[in-house]
């Protein structure tokens, strides 16, 4: 089949065979660019040392995994490798639960400084973490969903003309 | 369609050095037109200013009857291909060939119809995922033809596009090249400062000199009638013998030590310049074995097919000749030779001296 009988469609999919799928290894960038919004602004100085606590530390280096997994995963869904939809998909429900965790229990905590006490985390800052989790989250499940749509699409498309793929 | 005209272009750099003079040519639409000439002649300075990448400082440039002559260089639906590729080393073969028209912000179909066209027309469509360094330079070459091809222009633009091949490499580009044309019937313009490739590629070429246009003619015209001294000795491998000081009488040619028979015709055209002095050129290929001219051999050199004979005649004038097969001389040889056709050319002028009509 050459591209001169082939419908618009037909050559979207072909085009697929040499353009790598920037739309998902993109949003999977925005999604690491979120999660580093998230962590620089989760914490506060004026705490005291609520922050000394082991799930802060598990939250550091789960931070950094997520940042390398998703990066890996950026590169194979770049060229519509399916599985790493499946690796994106895991990570983005990963990062909605996150919410749950630390900034909530920041969120709900209150800490003694003195005579005073105050809440660890305050709703203006929560909700920004909220969001930057949730965006991050919706990023990767999009990429993740957009590259599925895409291998699927491209398998079928050259399962049916014999053309090599990328 | 894509007829160009170049009419009295001249090129003077803000040092007053001048470049180009007076350069006339009218290209026909599907020819292919090659510049040549040694390094420094102004030919590519030429086609940077049909290109638009050098200003023309008098003169004007037509495309297809519209003056072009201060159209910026990316109007003037011209592509060009240089002689170091000049691709996107971190982009692939398919990017890079798509990379023109992603600019000009085509649909992505289209670009993907035109990138595949030509992919195929080069035979470039197993590598189109590669990346330029994964490519040999003549496959790197051809991805830079494909970025031109691509674009559809009205004339394609070549720089000395084979330059950096080796020696192999450049005769199969060389007929890529001529096969594309044959293909896309489009009007080309070719710099080379090799022969070779101007003999083979060309419709017509035009010889440069020193910024000046000493002929314009197809590859036979320029090989089998040059117009000057200069012509003669660039076109032809090895370049022509030259005896100047050779002078007519008693229907001989004399000079440098010896003697050079004539024929009626030949004497015909000389017949204006009896007893006067002329430069005789005769080609390496037009002198055959066992004449009577006594030639001094100095070196030998066998080619298989040929054999260049290097060696003195008369007073010491050097002499070339290519001889068909294998021949054993050694040097200090005496070998005995004649002249076939001979060129002759105006000592003062140094222009070819022809039959009148002819």
């Amino acid at each position: 089949m050459t591209t001169a009988s082939m419908s618009d469609r037909e050559i979207r999919t072909d085009r697929m065979r040499y353009v790598k799928n920037t739309a998902s290894s993109r949003l999977c960038y925005l999604a690491i660019l979120l999660n580093v919004l998230y962590f620089v602004s989760i914490y506060k100085s004026d705490v005291g040392s609520w922050y000394y606590q082991i799930l802060v530390g598990g939250s550091i280096v789960y931070n950094l995994l997520f940042m390398l997994m998703v990066f890996l995963a950026s590169e194979g869904v770049k060229s519509y490798q399916k599985n790493y939809s499946w690796l994106l998909y895991v990570i983005g429900i990963l990062q909605a639960a996150r919410i749950f965790i630390l900034p909530m229990q920041a969120h709900t905590a209150v800490i003694k400084l003195g005579s005073a006490e105050r809440v660890v985390m305050e709703t203006p800052q929560f909700i920004r973490c909220v969001v930057y989790l949730a965006a991050s989250s919706a990023c990767l499940i999009l990429a993740a969903a957009i590259n599925q749509k895409k291998a699927a699409a491209l398998e079928k498309h050259i399962g049916a003309t014999g053309k090599e793929a990328a | 369609m894509a007829e160009l005209k170049l009419q009295h272009l001249d090129k003077i750099y803000d040092n007053k050095v001048q470049a180009v003079f007076d350069f006339n040519l009218d290209v026909s639409d599907g020819e292919l037109i090659v510049l040549v000439g040694p390094s420094g002649c102004g030919k590519s300075t030429t086609l940077r200013m049909v290109a638009g990448l050098e200003d023309i400082s008098a003169g004007h440039l037509l495309l297809d009857g519209k003056d072009i002559t201060q159209t910026p260089a990316k109007d003037r639906d011209m592509a060009m291909v240089f002689q170091n590729y000049a691709l996107y080393g971190h982009m692939t073969i398919y990017e890079n060939m798509a990379f023109s028209l992603t600019l000009r912000k085509e649909d992505p179909n289209v670009i993907h119809k035109k990138v595949l066209a030509a992919a195929e027309i080069l035979g470039l469509t197993s590598q189109l995922n590669k990346k330029p360094a994964q490519l040999s330079g003549g496959q790197r070459q051809r991805v830079a033809m494909g970025r031109s091809i691509v674009r559809n222009p009205k004339v394609f633009l070549f720089d000395e596009p084979l330059s950096n091949l080796d020696a192999k490499l450049r005769g199969a580009t060389r007929r890529e090249i001529l096969l594309l044309h044959k293909r896309l019937k489009a009007t080309m313009l070719y710099v080379t400062h090799d022969q070779t490739e101007a003999l083979t590629l060309a419709d017509r070429i035009v010889c440069m000199s020193m910024g000046h246009v000493q002929q314009v003619g197809t590859p036979l015209e320029l090989y089998d009638r040059p117009n000057n001294t200069f012509v003669a000795g660039f076109i032809g491998l090895p370049p022509m013998n030259f005896y100047p000081d050779m002078l007519f009488e008693d229907g001989k040619l004399k000079g440098n030590g010896f003697e050079a028979e004539l024929s009626d015709e030949e004497k015909d055209t000389l017949k204006d310049y009896y007893g006067k002095q002329i430069i005789l050129g005769v080609r390496p290929e037009n002198i055959t074995a066992d004449g009577p001219l006594q030639v001094k051999v100095v070196n030998n050199e066998n080619l298989g097919m040929n054999t260049l004979v290097h060696g003195t005649v008369g007073n010491g004038a050097h002499l070339v000749a290519k001889l068909r097969g294998w021949a054993e001389y050694k040097n200090g040889d005496i070998a005995g030779m004649q002249f076939g056709r001979k060129h002759f050319f105006d000592k003062e002028t140094t222009n070819a001296i022809r039959k009148e009509g002819k």
